[in-house]
C-alpha cells in the first residue's frame, strides 16, 4: 500500500537541456526539503533549478581510472566546450554502457549534474552518468537546436520566475552572453 | 474583530461597484448575526446579506449587478458567471421536463451554448432562426457542459435586424464537452446496437479522430463513410475522459468532392527525448488463459494462473519520453514498438531464442536503438502513462532546416544589438 502510494506521488525530474558552457558555471547547489531523499538541484545561470541533464556530443576521450575500484572518466564535446562524465560502481549499467563505445562517437548522456570545490579552492561541475548510449549525427544535430530552443525559453523568462530571480542575484547573469553563446552553437550545425 | 474579512470585502465592492460607499460595520454584524446565531452557512448568509444592503441603499438586487449589463460573447461565457449575450437560436429540441418551457442552442460568432428556460420564468417564447438578447441569463454546468439558463430574472428581447455569423470551427483535437461546429471526414461506421440509436462511428480532420453518435429523431439522415461533412453545433460530451459528438439538434452539409487528410493520432502528443527504459520493455511472454494476457516472469509464472508453459510471445516498450521541462512515461504496444525500432515481433523471437543472452539482448538491442534518440508520439493518459496504441501514433523527430534557421534568426537577434 505505502509503495503504491508513494509510487502514485513520485514525479521524476525532467532532464534539461543544456551546453557545456554554461554547465561549467554553475556553482549554487542546494537540496529541496529537509527530509533524507528530497531530491538536490543545481542552479542554472539562466535560472532553472536542475537534477537531470540530457546532452550529446562527441565522446572525445575515455579512460579508466582508479585501482581498487574502478569508474570510466568521460569527456564529451558539445559546440560550446566540453562536459566531463564519469560512471563508477554505482552506476554498472552505464559503465558497461561506456565500455562498448569506441572514443569518437557521438554519444547521448543523461545523467545528474555534480558540483564539487577543490582543495585550491577551484569549482569543479561534472556529470555522473544514468546512461551512455552512442547515437548517429542527426540525433547530434537535432540536440543542438533543442538545447538551443530551451536556453533561448529560459534566456526569455529571465527574471519572471522566482527561480531566475535567485539566479540572476546569485550568478549576475548576463542573458546576452548566452543568446551569443548560442547562436555560436547553431552556426557549427551546417544544415 | 470581523469573522469573514473577505466576504465582507466581497460585498462591500458590490455595493461600491453601484457608487455607494457601504457601512462595513453594519455588514460584518448582518453576517454575524445570520452565521453565529441562526447557523446560516457562509454562501448562503453572504447572498443574503448582499441582497439585503442592496435593498437597503435602493440599488437593483444581484442578478443585475456584477457588470451583467455588459455583452459577453458566448464562447467565453464560463459556469457560474451572470452573463449578457446576443445570439441566434440555431436549434431548438423538444422539452424534456414541465419545468423546462423551451431548450436549445443559441449561438455568435465566438461559439454555441446550449440554454433552457425554465418554466417558472414565464419568458417569452423564442423561434428558431432569431436573434435574441438575453440579459442576465445564469450559466452553469450540465453534466460537464456549460449550459445557460433563463429564470425569472432575465430579459429576452428580439433583435430585429438582420445579422449574418459565420460558426466558428473548432479542430476535432481541441473539442471539449459543450456545443461545437466541426468540419470532419467520416471514416468509419460501426454496428448500431441500441434501437434508439440510428448511427455510431468516426469522424477524422487534421487534428485528429472523434466518435460520433446520432439518435433516431423525425427527419435524421445518416451520414456515409468516406465523405466530408460541416457539421454544425453537434454536442460534445464527455465519458470516461473521452470526447464524443453527438449529433442530435445538429445541421450537416456533404462537401462534394472534398477530401481531408485525417490525422489517425490520439490523445496528447508529446516530441522529447527516449531518457530511460524500463524492464518491462521488449519481448515478453504473456499468459494464454482466456481473457488473462498478463505478462509472465522469466520463470513463466503468471501472477494470477501461475506457472504457464504455454505462451504468446509480445513486444512493447515501457519508457521514459523527455520534453527537457518535464518527464512522460509511455506503453508502446506492438505495432508502434515495431515501427519505431525497426524489429519485427518475429525477429525478436529469433533474436531472442538463437542468443546465450535470450530476452536480454532484445533489450539491449533496443535500449542502441532508441535512447537518446528524438520521437514525437500520442495516445491517452492512463494511471499516469500514455498509452502508444499503433504505428500511426509515433515516429522519429527529423533534423528540420527551418526550424534551426528560425532558431538562428531567434539567437541572432538581442534585444539592443545588431547581428553579428
Amino acid at each position: 500500500m505505502t509503495d503504491q502510494y508513494s509510487a502514485r506521488r513520485y514525479v521524476r525530474e525532467p532532464a534539461r537541456r543544456v551546453y557545456a558552457n554554461e554547465l561549467r558555471e554553475v556553482r549554487l547547489h542546494f537540496k529541496d526539503g529537509t527530509d533524507e531523499k528530497s531530491p538536490t538541484y543545481v542552479m542554472l545561470p539562466t535560472g532553472v533549478r536542475c537534477n537531470r541533464i540530457f546532452v550529446c556530443g562527441e565522446m572525445i576521450l575515455k579512460e579508466k581510472k582508479g585501482e581498487d575500484t574502478t569508474f570510466y572518466s568521460v569527456r564529451v564535446r558539445d559546440p560550446t566546450g566540453i562536459f566531463f562524465v564519469n560512471a563508477g560502481s554505482y552506476q554498472q549499467e552505464a559503465m558497461q554502457q561506456i565500455a562498448r563505445i569506441e572514443q569518437g562517437s557521438f554519444v547521448a548522456v543523461v545523467g545528474k549534474p555534480v558540483v564539487r570545490s577543490m582543495e585550491d579552492g577551484s569549482v569543479f561541475v561534472s556529470v555522473r552518468a544514468e546512461s551512455v548510449f552512442p547515437v548517429d549525427r542527426d540525433t547530434y544535430r537535432l540536440w543542438v537546436d533543442d538545447a538551443a530552443e530551451q536556453t533561448l525559453d529560459r534566456i526569455d523568462a529571465f527574471r519572471t520566475t522566482p527561480d531566475s530571480e535567485k539566479a540572476a542575484e546569485f550568478y549576475n547573469t548576463n542573458p546576452e552572453i548566452y543568446r551569443q553563446m548560442v547562436a555560436a552553437a547553431l552556426r557549427t550545425i551546417e544544415f | 474583530m470581523d469573522a469573514y474579512p473577505e466576504v465582507i470585502e466581497r460585498i462591500s465592492q458590490k455595493i461600491t461597484d453601484k457608487g455607494v460607499t457601504p457601512d462595513r460595520g453594519r455588514i460584518a454584524s448582518k453576517l454575524n448575526l445570520l452565521v453565529k446565531e441562526f447557523s446560516i452557512p457562509i454562501e448562503e448568509a453572504e447572498r443574503t446579506v448582499t441582497n439585503e444592503m442592496m435593498r437597503e441603499y435602493k440599488l437593483d438586487s444581484i442578478p443585475r449587478s456584477g457588470g451583467s449589463d455588459e455583452l459577453t460573447e458566448v464562447a467565453s461565457a464560463k459556469p457560474g458567471a451572470w452573463v449578457t449575450i446576443e445570439g441566434k437560436v440555431v436549434a431548438l429540441q423538444a422539452s424534456p421536463s414541465p419545468s423546462i418551457a423551451q431548450k436549445g442552442i443559441i449561438a455568435d460568432a465566438s461559439g454555441a451554448i446550449e440554454f433552457v428556460v425554465w418554466a417558472k420564468a414565464n419568458a417569452p417564447i423564442m423561434e428558431e432562426g432569431q436573434w435574441y438578447r438575453l440579459e442576465s441569463a445564469v450559466v452553469d454546468e450540465f453534466r460537464g457542459s456549460p449550459n445557460l439558463k433563463v429564470h425569472s430574472g432575465t430579459t429576452i428581447s428580439a433583435i430585429e435586424e438582420e445579422r449574418g455569423f459565420i460558426p466558428q470551427m473548432t479542430p476535432l483535437a481541441d473539442v471539449r464537452p459543450g456545443v461545437v461546429s466541426v468540419r470532419a471526414k467520416v471514416i468509419q461506421l460501426w454496428e448500431v446496437r441500441h434501437e434508439r440509436m440510428l448511427q455510431t462511428g468516426l469522424v477524422g480532420d487534421e487534428s485528429g479522430t472523434t466518435k460520433f453518435v446520432i439518435w433516431k429523431s423525425d427527419g435524421a439522415e445518416p451520414l456515409e463513410e468516406g465523405m466530408v461533412y460541416t457539421i454544425y453545433f453537434a454536442t460534445a460530451e464527455e465519458f470516461n475522459g473521452r470526447v464524443s459528438l453527438n449529433l442530435g439538434g445538429a445541421e450537416w452539409c456533404r462537401e462534394e468532392g472534398a477530401d481531408i487528410e485525417v490525422s489517425r493520432r490520439e490523445g496528447k502528443t508529446i516530441t522529447g527525448a527516449f531518457v530511460h527504459l524500463g524492464t518491462g520493455t521488449g519481448l515478453i511472454k504473456r499468459c494464454k488463459v482466456e481473457g488473462c494476457n498478463r505478462a509472465l516472469s522469466r520463470q513463466n509464472f503468471c501472477p494470477v494462473h501461475e506457472i504457464q508453459q504455454d505462451f504468446r510471445y509480445d513486444l512493447r516498450i515501457t519508457g521514459v519520453v523527455d520534453d527537457g521541462t518535464s518527464a512522460h512515461n509511455v506503453l508502446l504496444q506492438l505495432a508502434a514498438t515495431e515501427k519505431i525500432t525497426g524489429l519485427s515481433l518475429q525477429s525478436a523471437v529469433e533474436m531472442a531464442e538463437n542468443n546465450p543472452l535470450g530476452l536480454d539482448d532484445v533489450f539491449i538491442r533496443m535500449q542502441e536503438l532508441l535512447m537518446g534518440r528524438y520521437i514525437s508520439c500520442s495516445g491517452n493518459d492512463i494511471e499516469g502513462t500514455m498509452l502508444v496504441r499503433d504505428g500511426d501514433n509515433i515516429e522519429p523527430v527529423e533534423f528540420d532546416t527551418a526550424r534551426h534557421a528560425g532558431l538562428i534568426n531567434r539567437a541572432g537577434t538581442p534585444a539592443g544589438g545588431a547581428q553579428e
